[in-house]
């Protein structure tokens, strides 16, 4: 697996903060990002070599309505225009019956499901240039009907499809206060050496629920569960991703210097 | 593969359109994952169009509430063209007056 070591997720509202931070690599929203011309700030970060991962939101893997393929060729063109070593997307849906909710919604964890995404991950990826990571979701609910846990499911699915994983700590948090995943048994069954990088974000705690918004700082425990993470393997790269109520400058750098002490902690 | 597609829809149509919870889940997470979306859809309209939240000030987010929960966006429905069909809805029920342009008079011969 390439190392890609700490990134930052690019963002157009913080470019210029990006460039300023000592990071390895940046991931772009493929869908915010336009290919002609590619903004300026893309231009002059790949001018330094920095790799940029091409991540995307609204494919609906999961879905059983086919794939759009105007979203598969631009996150394809995305890719292409920043030579990303990777591409990403959700184990997810995001719409059925002819209605699209915007957002990342569950699939059950059944051998139907997995069916389903399968052969959309093998149908999609013949139209990608980089290898394809699939990344776990944060969910507020869950299916009644699940034959598997979600390490097990995730699991299955990378070695049906021969991809990579996008292990989102926050996410796995998030599911552990809210659905009580039981993240080290998460951990322990998924390939781990079929992580190609890891995301970070942060959230917030309400009314018993935790929301990964990634509009609030990293929480200690979100660290945490990197830091088990970080125990078992250590990761070809890690991720923060912050989308909303951008903080100071110093205030990312320092998230990012404590997910840095964390990776290092146990190479 | 048509039972799965028959349940997510069933489950987004409880999330967008206020259909029934479907068997085994959870009410209130339902609804919970219901207001969360809905609230990231607010949100992105307030982001995409500041113009209809300027215009509109505090009637914006019972207005848009109101409008969202009656209208969910279509699959092949950009955000943009949702919020254009938003802004159509205000023009027509009277909550926003019509743009400058579609008053400007054609020139006469």
């Amino acid at each position: 697996m390439n190392r890609l070591g700490v990134g930052v997720g690019w963002r157009a509202e913080i470019d210029l903060t990006v460039e300023g931070l000592a990071v390895d690599f940046v991931e772009v929203l493929a869908e915010n990002v336009p290919t002609d011309p590619l903004p300026e700030s893309l231009r002059v970060l790949r001018g330094r070599g920095l790799p940029v991962v091409a991540h995307a939101v609204s494919l609906s893997l999961g879905g059983t309505d086919p794939v759009d393929p105007k979203r598969v060729a631009h996150l394809a063109a995305v890719a292409d225009a920043v030579s990303a070593p990777l591409v990403s997307e959700h184990v997810a849906f995001t719409g059925a019956g002819g209605l699209d909710s915007g957002h990342l919604l569950p699939v059950p964890r059944t051998r139907e499901a997995l069916d389903v995404l399968v052969a959309n991950v093998r149908a999609v990826r013949q139209d990608l240039p980089a290898p394809l990571a699939l990344e776990n979701i944060a969910a507020l609910l869950d299916w009644p009907d699940s034959d598997l846990t979600e390490g097990q499911f995730l699991a299955e699915l990378v070695d049906r499809t021969d991809c990579d994983l996008l292990i989102d700590v926050a996410n796995l948090y998030a599911n552990s206060v809210n659905l009580a995943t039981d993240a080290a048994r998460f951990l322990d069954e998924i390939p781990l050496e079929r992580i190609a990088y890891v995301h970070v974000a942060g959230g917030v705690h309400h009314d018993g629920v935790y929301h990964d918004t990634h509009a609030h700082a990293v929480t200690p425990e979100v660290l945490d569960v990197l830091d088990q993470l970080c125990a078992r393997v250590t990761p070809p790269g890690v991720l923060l991703e912050r989308d909303d109520d951008y903080p100071a400058d110093t205030e990312l750098a320092g998230e990012l210097s404590a997910i840095r002490e964390i990776v290092e902690r146990h190479v | 593969m048509s039972d799965l597609a028959g349940r997510q829809a069933a489950l987004v149509r409880a999330l967008l359109a206020g259909g029934p919870v479907p068997p085994g889940f959870d009410p209130a997470r339902v609804h919970l994952e219901a207001a969360a979306l809905h609230a990231k859809r607010r949100s992105v309209a307030q982001h995409l169009r500041p113009d209809l939240t300027d215009a509109l000030g505090d009637r914006f987010r019972p207005l848009f509430d109101e409008w969202a929960g009656a209208h969910p966006r279509r699959s092949g429905v950009s955000f943009r063209a949702d919020l254009e069909t938003f802004a159509t809805w205000l023009t027509a029920n009277g909550h926003l007056r019509r743009r400058r342009w579609s008053r400007t008079r054609l020139p006469r011969n």
